[in-house]
């Protein structure tokens, strides 16, 4: 098992964020989370990787507990988080930053060629590698949401997780990111992607977890998930109605 | 529609003026009161003005017309004036690693933990707090008269207020990418050079050449007290009652001022773009 999550639970200022979480993840398997906003998606994967300590539970990354900072998982964010100043191949080679040495790191000058290629790799493997010299800023944000993938490779980490990867893309760029996403669950890895819209989930993923009131309401193979589910997930569809003063 | 037609109309009813309050008007009794506090302490009078302006004029005249003689006047004004502008540059760029190091411990984003933090904002206080012409005589006791104790001068004040405003910068860095490196297993010095550092360098390189521009400034208030430079130029030219050498002089500084500038607003310009 790739990634076990048991009975974990956090609150913040006294409101039950999470209440009793279980989520197992196998190798290979790329699984879609959905859910309200507040639900709780991009707090479990916080907790995976440290950025939140639960007041309980278990985590397991390849059987070994998730410490902070000492994760072994990686992460792409809906705001992508790249310095973009810098080029792709440079972004891509700090995923790596956590193995190694000091005195080879604190500036891209000091990569090893090895690391770099090992980065080219990675932006190959997002269909990138044409634009590694390329200042981020320059790239379109679905190209720097795949360089963050390429970054999160770099780790080397068994498990991926994407906090709403997706969110801020065009249609097009969005359908990219999710088939990078499902294709690297193909070459071993297990992904678990926060996204909010159903259909992609339906399209990409292996499997569907829905999140409501803390706990895992819906856990089941895309094809099972009804529109029933998905209302459950958001409440029914629409909106109140809006009145605007007439002029 | 027939209530939201009258909330409509309610909001184009002009409001009421708001007139000051009365804690308002203290407030203002306060500033004007420390106001005159000030001015008594300063012997502030624009009649001593008025009435010394003769003197100023008597000044005036005799600096007038400047003495621009190449060999005598304005070639030394020239070469003491790059001098001067040595020594802003060497107190700017020295102090750099200095800087660098303080405002990463002294900023809350990237310190180490409270002890460092407390400690490296510390020493940035003292290096700010104590001027530099302090730092220049201190100095001259120890390598003599000369631009090197006004280079010494300007490393230690600069790293003051260089490190205060780096750190500052630094807290403002925007958190997403220090996050994604920590996620990722990056050390607190990797997140500083690969995270906050080019993050905000734009505002870093912004920093630094207005501290270039102040301490080329700076380094002409040291020449008075010793430090070399076109300072001790316009100090020794006062004192020689030789005005219209002094005005000279000063024209000179006119010029790398603007210069100095011209080129700050220059490279800040292209970073900017």
């Amino acid at each position: 098992m790739s990634l076990r999550i048991s009975a974990l639970r956090k609150s913040f200022d006294g409101r039950v964020v999470l209440d009793g979480v279980d989520l197992d993840v196998q190798a290979g398997e790329f699984v879609a989370v959905l859910g309200a906003n507040g639900s709780g998606k991009s707090t479990i994967l916080r907790c995976v990787v440290g950025l939140e300590s639960p007041d309980s539970g278990d985590i397991l990354v390849n059987e070994v507990p998730a410490r902070p900072g000492a994760s072994q998982a990686a992460m792409v964010f809906q705001k992508i988080h790249l310095v973009g100043r810098r080029s792709a191949l440079d972004n891509v080679c700090t995923g790596a930053l956590g193995r190694l040495p000091l005195h080879r790191s604190l500036s891209p000058l000091l990569f090893p060629a090895a690391l770099r290629a090992e980065a080219m790799r990675c932006l190959d493997r997002v269909g990138l590698a044409d634009q590694a010299d390329q200042p981020v800023r320059r790239l379109s944000g679905g190209q720097q949401q795949r360089v963050a993938i390429a970054r999160a490779l770099c780790r080397r980490a068994p498990v991926l997780l994407a906090d709403e990867p997706v969110s801020a893309l065009d249609p097009h760029a969005a359908e990219h990111v999710l088939t990078v996403l499902a294709g690297l669950a193909g070459d071993g890895l297990a992904v678990v992607a926060v996204l909010h819209q159903p259909e992609l989930a339906r399209e990409h993923a292996h499997r569907v977890v829905g999140l409501a009131d803390g706990s895992i309401a819906v856990d089941a193979a895309p094809e099972s998930v009804s529109d029933r589910d998905i209302e459950s997930l958001y409440g029914p569809a629409g909106l109140p109605p809006v009145t605007v003063a007439s002029a | 529609m027939t209530a939201t037609t009258d909330e409509a109309t309610t909001r184009t009813t002009l409001p009421r003026r708001r007139w000051p309050t009365p804690r308002m008007l203290a407030l203002v009794g306060v500033v004007v009161a420390i106001h005159v506090v000030a001015m008594r302490q300063t012997d502030f009078s624009l009649g001593a003005l008025a009435q010394g302006w003769s003197g100023m004029a008597d000044f005036v005249a005799e600096a007038i017309p400047p003495d621009l003689s190449w060999r005598g006047v304005l070639l030394p004004s020239i070469k003491a004036a790059a001098v001067t502008l040595h020594i802003g540059l060497l107190g700017t760029t020295l102090s750099v690693p200095f800087a660098l190091a303080l405002a990463a411990l002294a900023a809350r984003s990237t310190t180490s933990g409270l002890l460092a933090y407390q400690t490296a904002r510390s020493v940035l206080s003292f290096l700010r707090s104590v001027p530099d012409v302090v730092f220049a005589l201190v100095f001259v006791t120890a390598v003599g008269l000369g631009p090197f104790a006004g280079v010494l001068a300007l490393v230690f004040h600069n790293t003051g207020v260089m490190g205060k405003l780096w750190a500052e910068a630094m807290e403002e860095a925007d958190p997403g990418p220090r996050e994604a490196l920590r996620v990722h297993g990056a050390s607190r010095a990797q997140v500083v050079s690969h995270a906050v550092v080019p993050t905000v360098l734009p505002q870093l390189i912004g920093l630094l050449l207005y501290r270039f521009d102040v301490n080329v400034r700076s380094s002409l208030v040291l020449g008075l007290v010793g430090a070399g430079g076109i300072g001790f130029l316009i100090n020794q030219s006062i004192k020689l009652f030789r005005f219209d050498e002094m005005f000279t002089h000063i024209l000179v500084v006119l010029v790398l001022v603007i210069a100095v500038d011209q080129l700050s607003g220059y490279i800040r310009r292209r970073i900017g773009s």
